[in-house]
């Protein structure tokens, strides 16, 4: 009849020392019990709403009982409100986590932190009606376009279902916001302070509404910007930041984007000096394929196949410049192994046969058009030894040739990277600090088998277009020591890993003629 | 039952009328043989000895109301509740605790929907003693309710007691509900928030009360009537005589030293200003409201004060549905959940904080503004507020005086107590009340306040009186919270019994009761022109009552929690409302009672949405204001949100 069960009241009796309860007059309190509890709350929900709050705590029941002129509970004076466990085995106990606490440890403890003093800050929470897109204000979900009366007013005449265009309207801080981005994104002057701002653009909430602003700005003047190197940088650089930006919904405008981001990596030409270093802008656009690929494969099922189609013709295409094949390679890489071996492994063995009289020191007297076309033929290397990677890791268990072939391929792997070094050698020198390179190809262990060689190796050399004469000599002796390491390593994996596909030994063949004779005496004993 | 039995229960209910006679002289009265009045008396020995009557009555009753015509339906089961808690409230009263809970739990349902406050408290009655002890109970037993019905209703109804004779329901109806019987179409459902309405205990009938009397309008000689008045003379500089601003300053404040014996002179030069320029349409709004002589002695605002007021008067932006106001929004950082109340001065440059320790903080963010608090914190190692230290219970308000030189505080130790916001220091300690004191408000002129308390009163205290000038008393429980009238005649009370009651300032009468909320009234706000009250309670409801008439023109549906704190705008067209529910809201007012007006014809008021809504960032509103200049600041604690 109570919901306080005579059982409790026994208990709690038993509890204060009485011991000559009777059934019947714990059965007599019980509704008394109920209803003292209930006046109770009663009360101490009065105290919480005064505090203006909507948990109930341990002092809003003090005060309630400060109300009726009772004496508190002591002890439960807790900040936050108390979590409840549940008995076990009983469906509708529950009792208050309470541990018990070694006294030594309460008195070795070191003292608490002083909690922090009350502060007041200020922000404006809505500016004539509409609410800053700032930190402060909790972030808006749907911009909406401003009440407009008119709507009705054209109600009153003939019936036509007029829908005037929906505004958009941008905030003051946001145009101000806008301006200050694309000026510092199109100044070459203020590194420091375009890093400040990529940050911002990869992090702040509330940039939503520029979006459409930012894509239009990018298509803008990437057609504009064809020849100045540094500002497509930069502009790809914002591309990314704000892929990157977790508030941003960036999908609606990819349509927009995609077209500059591909001119960055396939266009003929990017940057009108020498001295621009159009290969680090073409790999960092293909990384940025990759991960729009990745983001919005799924969502944006054409997004792949149009890409890969665009790009597949770019390779394709004879007349085009080696640059626009290198960016196609690159892009094609991005996109997976799947593609590569579709489009490009698929497509080696005649290209190579196009790009060998180039690649002939001899044959070629121009020196530039031949270190492109080592440039591409060692992203051809990285992107089958990529695929070649993946592959590998798909199926371990293919059909082993011998292992002398498999050395040999391994050497010329190698030496076709030491071979550029050499070709590049003349107008180029290696800029990055050896340090780098030996954690470079440290970290090739954990991660990477047998593929990944030629990238990493690779790597470095995708930095050497602005390197300076005077300290040529030494990197190279620094670079022919590293790759000794390097190939003792990666000997060491290759016998680990002594699988191959039949792929490799296609691929083997098709590089190892060419490369033979480049290789150093020293490296050959390595491998013998 | 067979005739033996009829007879020992005849026998047995004479005895207990004090009949000793041996029964003889009944017995040549032959019931036995009229079949009607066997059953009669059948039925009352029945309703006397078994409680299972009255469930079975009710449901009955129930199920005929619900399969009843659509027509009529609302206007019948508004009869259920009453018969519902009165059968409990029989049944405890007879000792029958476990039939009345079985009963109680089993109804419930029924009336959670509109009445679940009420159920909660009714539910922990369980004994005879209870329902004496419990105001509520009391006052239902006291009290009948009042229910509006139309004619064809109500001859159903009796139709249907008559028919089915149960007597037993048909008595608690009859000793319980009074009827107001009303001839023609029964209402529409929507307006059913007045139908059901329990009186008082007093005889001061809910009615009654609100037939008195009352003068809503604003003081003569206010501000906004010297605004007026200069306003005029400006425009008429700007016109081109070359009077200078300084020139009407001056006058102002002739005005101001002068006082009442200039009245009437001033009373033409007004007429003539307002003819002659219509500056505002909102300022005409107001000089169209009539005026009032104060009641009380009002004191004498000094000259600089009156000076600024009427800048920053004159400087207001004005607000409509399409020029919103900016909110500033003060955030207390680092309470560990001990802010109780805060409230901002009228200007929003001071910012007080009442907190669970008994303490007081006064922020001038006049001076924070320009420092950066956080960096002026650090290098002097002092706290960027003054403390103010001195009750000894957590304090439930801290309020400012109209020019912001006095902070009022209320605390849980029963005392009200006056600070000075110059010298930093508790000037007086007011004690009068019995309990907790909940709130505590200045006038809008200053010098008198009201504070209102956990002993049921709302007192008016002077400042310069150790001891209460008025008491009103008449709540049912406590009084949560007060303000004035803007012409500082009466002061609103809301209370936890779920009303708001209007207070006449002289002679301390209740002149009106406004009842509708669901559940206890946490803030309350009256119009600039002194028309209307707006009203918010703990489920998020907001009502606007017109004053004269008692009666709520249209409640405000938005909110989903406890409505902290209203305000409205410099001339009246917005009110704002800061929730719980982390959200300030903006209404418009003007047009709510315009379009109630136009459509009080029709007969159904249309249910007013919000005009604008700020989300906070997981910030609860606890105060906002209006500056005179209409910008609008709020305050609120940050509270971490639940994980």
């Amino acid at each position: 009849m109570s919901i306080v069960p005579k059982e409790t009241i026994e208990v709690t009796a038993q509890s204060i020392g009485i011991t000559n309860l009777s059934p019947e007059a714990a059965l007599m309190l019980a509704p008394d019990v109920e209803y003292r509890v209930r006046e109770i709350m009663q009360e101490a929900i009065k105290s919480m709403r005064h505090s203006k709050r909507t948990t109930l705590t341990a002092s809003d029941v003090d005060g309630a009982l400060n109300l009726r002129s009772l004496e508190p509970t002591y002890g439960f004076a807790s900040g936050g409100p108390f979590r409840f466990r549940k008995a076990v085995g009983h469906q509708d106990l529950f009792y208050t986590d309470d541990r018990e606490v070694d006294f030594k440890d309460v008195i070795g403890a070191p003292l608490p932190k002083a909690p922090l003093d009350t502060e007041l800050v200020c922000h404006w929470l809505a500016i004539e009606g509409v609410q800053p897109a700032i930190p402060e204000n909790a972030p808006l979900e749907v911009i909406r376009a401003p009440a407009d009366n008119k709507i009705y007013e054209q109600k009153d005449g003939p019936l036509i279902d007029v829908r005037p265009p929906v505004k958009h309207v941008l905030s003051r801080e946001l145009q101000l916001y806008f301006q200050k981005i694309a000026e510092i994104t199109m100044s070459k002057s203020s590194p420091a302070l375009f890093k400040e701002a990529l940050v911002s653009l990869a992090s702040d909430s509330g940039l939503h509404p520029l979006v459409p602003y930012f894509t239009n700005f990018i298509a803008d003047e990437v057609s504009r910007g064809l020849n100045d190197f540094q500002i497509l940088f930069n502009l790809m650089h914002v591309v990314r930041s704000l892929l990157q930006n977790p508030h941003i919904h960036i999908e609606p405008y990819l349509h927009q984007l995609m077209p500059s981001v591909v001119t960055c990596l396939v266009s003929r030409k990017l940057g009108n000096r020498f001295a621009d270093n159009h290969w680090e802008l073409r790999d960092f656009t293909a990384k940025l394929v990759s991960l729009i690929c990745k983001r919005f494969g799924n969502t944006y099922h054409t997004l792949q196949s149009r890409l890969s189609k665009t790009l597949g013709n770019a390779l394709l295409d004879p007349k085009k410049a080696l640059t626009q094949h290198y960016g196609a390679i690159q892009g094609l890489t991005a996109l997976g192994h799947n593609v590569v071996r579709l489009l490009i492994l698929s497509n080696l063995e005649p290209y190579l046969s196009l790009l060998e009289p180039e690649l002939d020191c001899e044959k070629q007297k121009n020196q530039m058009k031949s270190y492109e076309a080592w440039r591409v033929y060692g992203a051809l290397l990285r992107a089958a030894g990529l695929c070649i990677h993946d592959r590998l890791k798909v199926f371990p268990n293919l059909p082993s040739p011998s292992p002398s072939l498999l050395h040999k391929g391994k050497g010329k792997i190698i030496s076709a990277e030491t071979r550029k070094r050499k070709l590049s050698a003349d107008s180029s020198q290696n800029q990055l600090p050896h340090k780098r390179l030996m954690t470079t190809t440290d970290g090739l262990r954990p991660q990477d088998h047998t593929g990944p060689a030629p990238m990493h190796v690779d790597k470095p050399m995708g930095k050497k277009g602005n390197e300076s004469e005077s300290r040529h000599q030494n990197e190279k002796e620094r670079g022919k020591g590293r790759v000794i390491t390097m190939k003792a390593i990666l000997g060491q994996i290759w016998k680990d890993d002594l699988d191959s596909g039949r792929l490799l030994v296609k691929l083997h063949q098709l590089y190892d003629d060419r490369i033979l004779p480049f290789i150093p005496s020293t490296e050959m004993s390595v491998f013998l | 039952m067979d005739p033996e039995q009829v007879d020992e229960f005849v026998m047995g209910y004479l005895k207990k009328k004090g009949f000793n006679s041996d029964g003889t002289s009944f017995s040549s009265i032959d019931y036995h043989n009229d079949p009607d009045l066997t059953k009669l008396i059948r039925s009352f020995s029945q309703s006397e000895n078994d409680p299972s009557r009255y469930r079975e009555g009710y449901s009955k009753l129930r199920s005929w109301g619900d399969n009843s015509l659509d027509l009529y339906k609302h206007e019948l089961l508004r009869v259920i509740y009453p018969v519902f808690i009165h059968c409990y409230i029989n049944l405890v009263g007879k000792g029958h605790t476990q039939e009345a809970r079985a009963f109680f739990n089993s109804f419930r349902k029924d009336h959670e929907m509109v009445h679940l406050r009420d159920l909660q408290k009714l539910e922990g009655v369980l004994a005879p003693s209870h329902l004496q002890e419990m105001e509520f109970a009391r006052s239902l037993r006291q009290s009948k309710f009042n229910i509006k019905i139309c004619q064809c209703s109500y001859d159903l109804l009796l139709q249907y007691l008559h028919r089915t004779e149960s007597t037993l329901m048909l008595g608690i109806i009859n000793e319980r509900i009074n009827f107001q019987v009303y001839s023609g179409q029964p209402n529409s459902a929507s307006d059913d928030i007045e139908s059901v309405t329990i009186s008082g205990s007093f005889h001061e009938t809910a009615d009654h009360v609100n037939q008195k009397e009352i003068h809503w309008g604003l003081l003569e000689d206010s501000l906004e009537d010297r605004l007026q008045k200069t306003g005029g003379l400006l425009s008429d500089s700007e016109k081109g005589q070359g009077e200078s601003k300084a020139d009407s300053k001056k006058r102002s404040s002739e005005i101001g030293k002068q006082g009442s014996s200039v009245k009437k002179l001033k009373k033409d030069k007004a007429g003539n200003a307002t003819a002659k320029v219509a500056r505002q349409e909102t300022s005409m709004a107001l000089s169209t409201t009539p005026r009032v002589k104060p009641e009380l002695a009002m004191p004498v605002m000094s000259t600089d004060v009156e000076e600024s007021i009427l800048e920053d008067l004159r400087n207001r932006v004005q607000l409509s549905s399409l020029a919103m106001p900016s909110v500033s929004f003060y955030t207390f950082v680092n309470t560990h959940n001990g802010l109780n109340s805060s409230s901002i001065s009228h200007d929003g440059s001071l910012v007080a904080g009442g907190f669970s320790d008994s303490s007081i903080k006064v922020w001038d963010m006049a001076k924070i503004g320009h420092a950066g608090s956080c960096a002026l914190q650090d290098e002097n190692g002092r706290r960027n507020y003054t403390l103010l230290l001195g009750h000894s219970g957590p304090v439930y308000s801290a309020t400012f005086s109209p020019p912001g030189d006095y902070v009022l505080s209320s605390s849980a130790d029963t005392t009200i107590r006056l600070w000075s916001t110059k010298l930093n220091a508790n000037l007086v300690c007011y004690k009068g009340h019995n309990h907790t004191v909940w709130d505590a408000q200045f006038s809008p002129s200053g010098h008198y306040f009201a504070s209102c308390s956990h002993d049921r009163t709302a007192r008016i205290w002077s400042m310069d009186r150790m001891h209460p000038l008025r008491m009103m008393a008449g709540h049912l429980s406590d009084v949560d919270c007060v303000q004035w009238h803007p012409n500082c005649n009466y002061i609103a009370t809301g209370s936890s019994d779920k009303t708001v009651r209007l207070w006449d300032v002289q002679t301390g009468e209740c002149v009106r009761i406004f009842v509708g909320h669901r559940s206890m009234v946490l803030s309350l706000a009256m119009s600039p022109d002194g028309r209307y009250m707006a009203s918010g309670d703990e489920d998020g409801t907001i009502m606007m009552w017109d004053l004269s008439t008692a009666r709520c023109i249209t409640p405000l549906i938005g909110h989903n929690s406890c409505v902290w704190t209203l305000s409205y705008s410099g001339e009246g067209s917005l009110l704002a409302s800061g929730s719980a529910d982390c959200t300030v809201k903006l209404w418009d007012v003007s047009s709510s009672t315009k379009l109630t007006k136009a459509e009080e014809k029709n007969g159904n008021s249309n249910r007013l949405r919000p005009l604008r809504t700020f989300p906070t960032k997981s910030t609860p509103v606890h105060a906002l204001r209006f500056s005179r200049r209409n910008l609008l600041f709020a305050a609120g604690a940050i509270s971490k949100p639940a994980s």
